[in-house]
This record gives structure tokens, sequence and C-alpha cells, in this order.
């Protein structure tokens, strides 16, 4: 998706267990939902 | 995440449900949601620096609702000009503004009106005349072609209707060379038809 837009070395950097504590940590555990920073340049 | 809503989704019914969403968020941050908020979970989970957020005003902090730190990946530099997609209660482009300076800009652009009212006064408390925030939709950028250094966001982009659209979009602000440092979320499975046609799902 970023890369059809155009974006070059797109990149996964980081990633976080935003959901860990909250009431929905659970379904975020069942579906792999985490929190991640990405990188790319035009 | 889903690159575009299902056929037949309501996208103006979705966008007003995101809309109410974060409204209530700037309204009363401390009230019971799904996701956290608020500078002590930006700190423990997300690797921001406490101190850092300390200096800011608890009315941009407190309803800060992102998903991962784009400064992690680099700060900013001096003099660059920045935008920041869904900047909601503004704690990111407060950070983003100390680090540009006086010679840079940072353009926050959101579509809830108690979200800019936060930001906006955030950024006066803070003396940053430099810093400002435009109501649009992250779909409809109100920028020139090519007149953008970095564009940030923070858990924002997984609640457009069309993503694609977005990128698209910032990639026609951003001047070439430019970056793009976003936080989002990212989903390991394949969802379900249900899940896929929850609105739940997507406006939170």
């Amino acid at each position: 998706m970023i890369t059809e837009a155009g974006f070059r070395e797109v990149a996964l950097r980081d990633s976080f267990d935003s959901f860990l504590g909250t009431n929905k940590e659970s379904t975020a555990r069942k579906f792999g939902v985490m929190g991640a920073n990405v990188v790319a340049y035009k | 995440m889903a690159a575009v809503c299902p056929v037949g989704f309501d996208i103006h019914k979705l966008k007003d449900e995101v809309r109410r969403t974060y409204a209530s968020v700037a309204t009363d941050p401390s009230r019971e949601f799904h996701f956290h908020r608020g500078p002590e979970y930006a700190a423990r989970q997300l690797g921001y620096d406490f101190d850092e957020l300390s200096r800011l005003p608890r009315l941009v902090t407190e309803p800060f609702a992102g998903v991962g730190n784009p400064f992690k990946m680099g700060r900013l530099s001096p003099g660059a000009s920045v935008v920041d997609i869904g900047s909601g209660g503004g704690m990111d482009c407060l950070i983003a503004g100390s680090d540009v300076g006086p010679t840079g800009r940072v353009i926050g652009i959101d579509m809830t009106d108690e979200m800019l009212a936060r930001a906006r006064s955030g950024a006066a408390q803070m003396g940053m005349n430099h810093v400002r925030f435009e109501k649009a939709d992250m779909e409809t950028l109100p920028l020139e072609d090519k007149s953008v250094d970095v564009v940030i966001s923070n858990g924002v982009i997984n609640l457009a209707p069309d993503k694609p659209a977005v990128f698209a979009e910032i990639y026609r602000v951003l001047r070439p060379g430019g970056r793009l440092q976003f936080a989002d979320i990212i989903i390991g499975r394949e969802l379900s038809e249900d899940a896929r046609n929850n609105i739940d799902l997507w406006a939170g």
C-alpha cells in the first residue's frame, strides 16, 4: 500500500504492545494487533 | 490494516463515529476507552521521554492516544517543515515544534474540533507560533505539492476508510527525498468478514 503510493525504502522499525492492559487486550492478542513504527522516503 | 472499507460500508457514518469517539477523548480523557491515553502510558509503553512530556501542558498530553513513537525513528532537524496527520491534542506537534525551532514550521491536521481546541491552546501556552493546526480530512490535505520535509502520524491512518488515498496525499505534499515516519497498528492475521464490517473496530 505504501510502496504503491510511490514511497521507497519502506521499513518497519519498532513494535509496541499498545493494547496491553486495555479492555481489548485479548482481542488484540487474538488478531495479532500491535503498534508499529514505519519509515518511508519519497 | 485493511486498505479500504468493505463494499457498502457507510464511510460518512464511520467518519462521524471516529469524530465522536475522539471528541469524547478530548472532552474527558479519563473516561473508559478501549485504548490507552496520556503521558504516563506514552512513557511506559511507547518509550517517550517522560521529562520531555512533563514540560508540555497537560491539556495536550492527557488526550494522547497514539500507538507508537514516531520520534524513536529520528528527531527532526532545526528549520524543517513537518506535518502531523491526525494531530489530536497536539502532543507530537509540540515535540516536533521543539525540535524544528522557530525557523521551522509544524502543521497539525485533525478533523475533531475538540482536539483542535486543545492543541491550539497548548501551542499558545508554549509560545510556539511556528506550530499551527488546521481542520481537514487526511485524504485532502490543505497543503501545496512538495512543500513538506517530514510527515509524522501516530495511530490515525488505520482510521481512514481509504488508506491508499491517504498515502497518495502524503506523497503529494512531501518534497522529493522527504520522509514519512509514522506509527500505527498492524494486524498479524487476516480479519474475518464480521470483524471487517464491525464499525466499532474501525472507529477506535
